[in-house]
């Protein structure tokens, strides 16, 4: 098994009213809502728990893109991936991902991960979402009806930036680009990419098509999670793929304590937070006209985010209790949190577990603890699982001696305030 | 019927006798449009056809550039398929701004232009609701005075799937061309139209405000305006009748 720390860098102040108040989260959710001063703090914070989990051990530090929302706060996550690259040595950088049809040119996608892989030694797994509706057509105004076309030209582009060694005309029908020629490359040749999808069969062919990692990221807990990814593995098996659980990624909010009492009285309301107000998705910014093929309407598939709107505050009304035993959250004493662990894992078949160990408005040093917890007391007894199979969707970095060591950053003091300079003349 | 150079395959309602009149539909496409064709069509060869990307031409949507000249070269192609010269074009909606720029581009085609409730024009002050931010249950609702006709006039009769899919695709066909701001530039080109033109709006239509009327009018030379006051922006799937006659009424006028 491998265990990537992931925070989503949602908005922790987002006053008691504000389902009443604000019909949405994303999208034209009030600005005013948003201090820059204290995200100074927040930002820092949450770069800081991301360092601390390479320091525990997680195999993988994730990052993601969101725009104009208080779910999650990076609209660049090649932004938090640079400073990953520099201050961390040995963990993955899951950039889980970069909206390929937001980038115009898609090469853009293909230099920042060159860059990132080159300054990292190799470490980058490089995500390709499609991106949610929210994302993708409403705040950035990506036409719905050509969205998953655009994509997957983009996705070609990216792919033969990175390999085709020669200079080379791309005459597509979204992109037209007389001479690609991409500087930097990647180290790794490619990068391993994994594709976040929240309920499209296509993602599924696609997965399969490229050998690429499928990583099943919604908020309706492991229950229905088993059942799309039982989905996911008949499709594969159909096309004749070979099973090995590393082809898969599942994302969980999971959270850590002595006993499973103080668990709930440490992390219950900033569950609540995350579910009731991180995804309080104005409906009809969740899932725009075309946004979804007709294959996946018909199979009753609803988005990831799509599903949240009525889904998800169905979560924000459940008791705690319902919601580990539906499967929303997984918390508990390190025996609970193992074993509801071992159960997501062979249930849904996936080796790669994407650890939200920070959710909602948890304060940094709540976080570190059920971080810490997590690492010390729940990863051992989980991480043989799968051990028999071969991850291939994880970094090949360069040897640990080859790689460039930054320099020690030591902060100068902030010098005292000192006496006022005296006037010249004056008495 | 095989239309144009690239052998499209257009599925189109013909009813009545009379001057040929090609009727372009809205975003809803054609189904709940039955009472106002029967309507028009007992004065007129009323020829409605599926746009590329609505109904049954669903997957034709990739073949159609967005923008005025795919769609206009189109429109041409079928009139020259069924043989007709010059007919009465009568838009509703998004059909309203391809019925515009077809008067604007090929004048020889089109006898005389009726604008019901179009979309193309950007008026930062009346900006409308956005037709695609809606509810995905129901995400036309918006366009009916009253929700219950989309329940009366897209879905009952139906298989719930189907019509739902086919409510989801063609809101995708309309914002292939209209997504994220429906101004298509036309009003560039609206000065070229030469037809006797008659614009139409709803009182209650929610997506193209009441200011849109005059400043339609204001923009084609000679144009009349006219208000169906108790219908959303689905105006002729609500009010039939009132719609037929202003149409009639218009025409009639010309001779």
């Amino acid at each position: 098994m491998k265990f990537h720390w992931f925070n989503l860098m949602p908005w922790p102040y987002l006053p008691d009213d504000f389902t009443e108040k604000h019909r949405s989260v994303w999208v034209d959710v009030d600005s005013r809502l948003f201090d820059p001063v204290k995200a100074n703090r927040v930002y820092n914070d949450y770069l800081d728990l991301l360092e601390f989990a390479e320091d525990l051990g997680y195999d993988g530090l994730g990052i993601n893109e969101h725009h104009q929302n208080a779910y999650g706060l990076m609209p660049s996550p090649q932004l938090m991936a640079a400073t990953l690259a520099r201050r961390t040595r040995e963990a993955s950088i899951l950039l889980l991902g970069q909206s390929l049809a937001l980038y115009d040119p898609p090469t853009r996608v293909a230099e920042e991960m060159a860059m990132i892989d080159c300054m990292s030694g190799g470490r980058l797994i490089s995500g390709f979402p499609v991106g949610s509706s929210m994302d993708d057509n409403y705040a950035c105004g990506v036409n719905p009806a050509t969205l998953r076309e655009k994509y997957l030209e983009a996705h070609d582009l990216v792919r033969r930036a990175w390999s085709d060694p020669d200079v080379f005309a791309w005459n597509g029908k979204h992109y037209k680009l007389r001479y690609v020629n991409l500087w930097p490359r990647p180290i790794q040749n490619p990068p391993p990419i994994w594709i976040p999808g929240g309920g499209s069969v296509e993602t599924w062919d696609f997965c399969a098509q490229h050998h690429y990692n499928y990583s099943y990221l919604s908020f309706s807990g492991y229950l229905r999670g088993a059942q799309l990814m039982e989905g996911f593995w008949r499709r594969m098996e159909e096309l004749g793929c070979e099973f090995n659980p590393y082809q898969a990624a599942f994302a969980q909010q999971i959270c850590v304590a002595e006993t499973d009492a103080e668990a709930q009285r440490l992390y219950e309301k900033h569950a609540r937070y995350f579910f009731s107000r991180c995804l309080h998705i104005h409906p009809g910014f969740a899932d725009a006209p075309g946004y979804r093929t007709e294959p996946t309407i018909r199979a009753g598939l609803v988005t990831q985010m799509a599903g949240q709107s009525s889904a998800m505050n169905q979560a924000a009304s459940l008791s705690w209790q319902e919601m580990i035993d539906k499967g929303y959250i997984i918390a508990g004493s390190p025996d609970s949190v193992a074993e509801q662990m071992e159960r997501v894992a062979r249930t849904l078949k996936v080796g790669h577990l994407v650890c939200l160990l920070h959710f909602g408005d948890m304060p940094n040093e709540v976080c570190r603890y059920s971080t810490e917890m997590f690492a010390k007391h729940v990863m051992p007894k989980v991480r043989p699982i799968w051990n028999e199979y071969e991850d291939h969707w994880s970094p090949k970095p360069m040897p640990r001696e080859d790689r460039a060591v930054p320099r020690a950053v030591t902060m100068p003091d902030v010098p005292p305030v000192g006496p006022p300079a005296r006037i010249a003349g004056a008495r | 019927m095989l239309v144009g150079t690239q052998g499209m395959q257009v599925h189109y309602y013909r009813a009545g006798s009379g001057e040929p009149l090609l009727y372009l539909h809205p975003m809803l496409g054609l189904h709940g449009c039955d009472a106002a064709l029967t309507e028009l069509s007992r004065h007129y060869d009323v020829i409605a056809p599926y746009a590329p990307g609505w109904g049954p031409a669903k997957d034709d949507l990739p073949r159609i550039d967005p923008g005025p000249l795919d769609i206009t070269l189109h429109q041409c192609d079928v009139l020259d398929a069924l043989g007709i010269a010059r007919a009465h074009v009568v838009g509703s909606s998004i059909g309203a701004w391809m019925a515009a720029e077809l008067a604007a581009i090929a004048p020889t085609r089109v006898r005389s232009l009726v604008l019901v409730n179009p979309l193309g024009l950007w008026l930062e002050e009346a900006q409308g609701e956005d037709p695609f931010a809606q509810h995905p249950g129901y995400p036309s609702r918006i366009q009916f005075s009253d929700k219950r006709m989309r329940e009366e006039l897209l879905i009952n009769g139906r298989d719930k799937m189907d019509a739902h899919v086919e409510e989801l695709l063609n809101l995708r066909a309309a914002a292939k061309f209209l997504w994220p701001i429906p101004d298509t530039g036309v009003k560039r080109r609206l000065s070229r139209i030469k037809a006797p033109t008659l614009v139409v709006t709803s009182g209650l239509d929610r997506i193209v405000p009441a200011a849109h009327g005059p400043a339609w009018q204001s923009a084609i030379k000679g144009a009349g305006l006219k208000i169906i006051a108790e219908a959303g922006h689905a105006a002729e799937l609500e009010q039939p009748q009132a719609f037929a006659n202003l149409v009639h009424s218009f025409v009639r006028e010309l001779h």
